[in-house]
This record gives C-alpha cells, sequence and structure tokens, in this order.
C-alpha cells in the first residue's frame, strides 16, 4: 500500500523536458542516504520507464510506480546511499 | 492536389502511433548512451533501421521502388548534421520526437515545433538559403554516374545484395552478443502482467517491438509516397516545411510528407489519449526558449544537411547513402558533444 510508505524527500518534476526528469531524480538520489526514499512525481512517459531502469543500475531500489491521473506518475526509490 | 497524398496521413498516423507507444526519440536513444548509459532505445533504432534495410532490399528486388539514396555534400552533411544534434538536446527531442511528443500535448514539444517550421522555411526558401546552397555546392561529390555515392558503389557490390549482406551479419552478430549476456529479467516494478490490449495500448512497447513496428511503417511508407510522386521513405523535415507552405502559400495543398508529419501528430495524439497519456502540459517559460531555440537549430541543421534524423539515420542508412551515414554521425557526435556540455560536466562539478 503506497500509503504505508512515507517519503523521505519528494522531488516533482511534472511539465519537464526530457532529461530533466531523469537527471534530477538521479541527482538526487545520488546525495541521499541510505534507506531514504524518494518520491518522483512526473508527467513524462518516457522517464516513467527510464527512471526505475536508471535507478535499479546505480543500485537503488524502487519500491513502487503508480500511475495517479493520466500521465502523471509516482515512482518510489529507497535510495542505496552513493555519498 | 494529388489524392495520393492522403496515403502519407495514413502512413504518418501508424508511425505517430508507434514512436508514441515506444516513446521511441533519437535524441534520447543517443544521448542516454553518454548521459544514463541506457541502450534501450538506440537498440530500437538499431532494429528499425535492420528491418528497412532488409524491406527496402525486397521491395527494390520486386521493382516496388527504386532506391533512392540522398548525396554525399560532406561539409553541408557535416555542418548540418553537428548543428541539428546541438539543436535536437536543446528541444529535448529529435524531429519525430518533437513532433510526435505535439500529439502528447507537450507545450515544449510545439515550442520547438514552430522554431523547426520557421527554420525550416527560411533555410529552404528563405534568407538562410544562400549558407545551405553554399555548403551543398561546394563539397558534393557524385558517383562518375551522377548518381549518389552509397557504400554499394564505393565497394563495387550491387545495392540489395550489400544491403542484406550487411544487414544479415548485423543481425547475426547482435542475436550472438545477446545470447551470451545474462537475461536482465524485466522489472515489472508492482503491475500485474497486462492483457494483450494492455500490451498493444496501455504500456509502452519495449524496443525489440518498437524497432520492427517502425521498420515496417518505414517500408510501407516508400512505395506509398513514391506513389505520390516522392521517392522516398519516411521522412519530417520536409514534412513540416510543406505544412507551413501549405498553410501560407496560395494554391499549395498539403505534400505527401506534409500529410505524413500531420499524421504523425494524430497518430500519437489517438495512442496518448487511448492510454490515458494524452495531457497539455508546459515547463517553465525559459525552457519554452530553449526548446523554440533547439527546433530552430534542429531544421537549419537538417535542410542544410538534406536530412534529419529521419530522413537520414531510419531512412538514409538502410540504403547505404553516404551523405546520410556521414549526416547521421555528425548528428550524433553533436548531440554528444551538447549533452555533455548540458548535463555530464555539471555532475562532475
Amino acid at each position: 500500500m503506497t500509503e504505508e510508505i512515507k517519503p523521505t524527500k519528494t522531488l516533482d518534476v511534472c511539465g519537464e523536458i526530457c532529461p530533466y526528469p531523469d537527471v534530477n531524480s538521479m541527482t538526487t538520489l545520488k546525495k541521499m542516504n541510505k534507506g531514504e526514499i524518494l518520491e518522483v512525481l512526473t508527467d513524462y512517459p518516457l522517464s516513467v520507464e527510464r527512471i526505475p531502469r536508471s535507478a535499479k543500475k546505480w543500485g537503488h531500489k524502487v519500491l513502487m510506480v503508480e500511475q495517479i491521473d493520466g500521465p502523471n506518475h509516482r515512482i518510489l526509490i529507497e535510495a542505496f546511499g552513493l555519498k | 492536389m494529388n489524392p495520393l497524398a492522403y496515403t502519407g496521413l495514413a502512413v504518418g498516423i501508424l508511425f505517430g502511433f508507434a514512436l508514441q507507444r515506444g516513446r521511441f526519440c533519437m535524441n534520447s536513444a543517443f544521448r542516454d548512451i553518454v548521459l544514463l548509459k541506457d541502450f534501450t532505445l538506440i537498440k530500437a533504432v538499431g532494429a528499425a533501421i535492420l528491418v528497412q534495410m532488409i524491406g527496402f532490399s525486397i521491395l527494390a528486388l520486386t521493382g516496388a521502388v527504386t532506391l533512392n539514396p540522398k548525396p554525399l555534400f560532406w561539409g553541408a552533411n557535416i555542418t548540418g548534421g553537428l548543428i541539428f544534434g546541438i539543436g535536437m538536446v536543446l528541444a529535448g527531442g529529435c524531429a519525430s520526437g518533437i513532433t510526435y511528443r505535439v500529439g502528447e500535448g507537450m507545450v515544449g514539444a510545439m515550442s520547438a515545433v514552430v522554431g523547426f517550421g520557421l527554420a525550416g522555411l527560411m533555410t529552404a526558401m528563405g534568407v538562410l538559403k544562400p549558407i545551405k546552397d553554399y555548403l551543398q555546392s561546394s563539397t558534393k561529390i557524385m558517383t562518375a554516374e551522377g548518381t549518389s555515392l552509397t557504400l554499394a558503389n564505393i565497394f563495387g557490390i550491387e545495392p540489395t545484395t550489400l544491403m542484406l549482406l550487411i544487414a544479415a551479419f548485423s543481425i547475426g552478430i547482435w542475436v550472438i552478443l545477446a545470447s551470451r549476456k545474462k537475461a536482465d529479467a524485466e522489472d515489472d516494478f508492482g503491475s500485474a502482467p497486462p492483457s494483450l490490449w494492455g500490451r498493444i495500448f496501455t504500456s509502452g512497447w519495449g524496443w525489440l517491438a518498437t524497432g520492427i513496428a517502425i521498420g515496417l511503417v518505414g517500408i510501407r511508407a516508400y512505395p506509398a509516397s513514391a506513389a505520390a510522386g516522392r521517392n522516398y521513405p519516411l521522412g519530417i523535415t520536409g514534412g513540416w516545411i510543406g505544412t507551413w507552405k501549405a498553410l501560407i502559400l496560395p494554391d499549395t495543398f498539403f505534400s505527401w510528407e506534409a500529410l505524413e508529419v500531420l499524421g504523425v501528430v494524430l497518430g500519437a495524439a489517438i495512442a496518448a489519449l487511448i492510454a490515458k497519456e494524452f495531457a497539455i502540459r508546459a515547463p517553465a517559460p525559459k525552457v519554452l526558449l530553449q526548446t523554440f531555440a533547439g527546433g530552430f537549430l534542429m531544421a537549419f541543421g537538417a535542410v542544410t544537411s538534406s536530412g534529419c534524423n529521419v530522413g537520414h539515420i531510419l531512412s538514409g542508412v538502410p540504403m547505404l547513402s553516404l551523405g546520410s551515414i556521414v549526416g547521421g554521425i555528425s548528428i550524433i557526435l553533436g548531440a554528444w558533444l551538447t549533452a555533455y556540455i548540458m548535463f555530464v560536466r555539471p555532475e562532475k562539478a
């Protein structure tokens, strides 16, 4: 249940053009501590698919990808702790 | 008005639908390699090229089309390609990318498309035309027979034979490499496995399905366009120029390519609406300025180079056109340089 996961930080990149949703998400994740949870809000279909892929590659854990309304999606990622 | 031009609309709708479903954008395909080390989209591009390489050979062998690779004007191909690459990163999408995203409701793409049309007109028939003409005429190299330089005539191999050989060889190598790699489980990230309707209309397509679909659209496009008087597969740049010409000039109707481009917008809109991915969304005003500038540079580059990412990389490379290969490589280099400056270097700072 998404209600149970409380994000440490929310990044709203709705409206941003490619590749800003991805770049901002990855940069933010890099600066987060292990176990902290980032909530990304994006409305860009490619980023909805690509951000989880990139996060996984860097060792972060994708907890959930959820469609909120239309193209608006919510991605919950647990940071690996790259600092 | 040419009634056969309407096949352009049909082809465009299929193209736009596949582009939206596959999130197919060459800007991302090239940039993701250096920025995210993500090869998903470039594999789709590769698949589309190889499918068309085979398809165009068969079309030519059966007499359905005569191959019409673009000529080499190396100075124009390189300059235009580099500038196109720069513009594409600023615009946040390649020529087909910004076009299909108009259909998704993205205002950033609309701004890019307006800049694109403006520069397209200026370079094709306006104040920027002399630059294009000079670059093309001063560096044009044709074969002794006056035909376009291709890998086929350079190596003295019959074109369709070489196209089929390269395609077969490339696919063979690709399959071997892919089978050696441990298969990465495709993550659903929690969603239930979708139905057939879901896989086509609501989930995004995988890279192989996307590449094959776009390749097939390109194969369908070639004879349709040729029948309407435009002997070339898919294009975008000429389509936007043709659209503006039809709107502005008297007694000028929409060309095949213009209808194709409008079809792309429509097809993408249909795909987005069904998938509930349509929404008017806009970035900050200064980003709109950036995408406008990007679109402007793209069209100047594309008209100068005589091809954009679609005209050169998607349609020209399968025909082994040297101009398209040089133009295509220049586009990639321009994009990588710009992406490095804008995104990679600031990260390292």
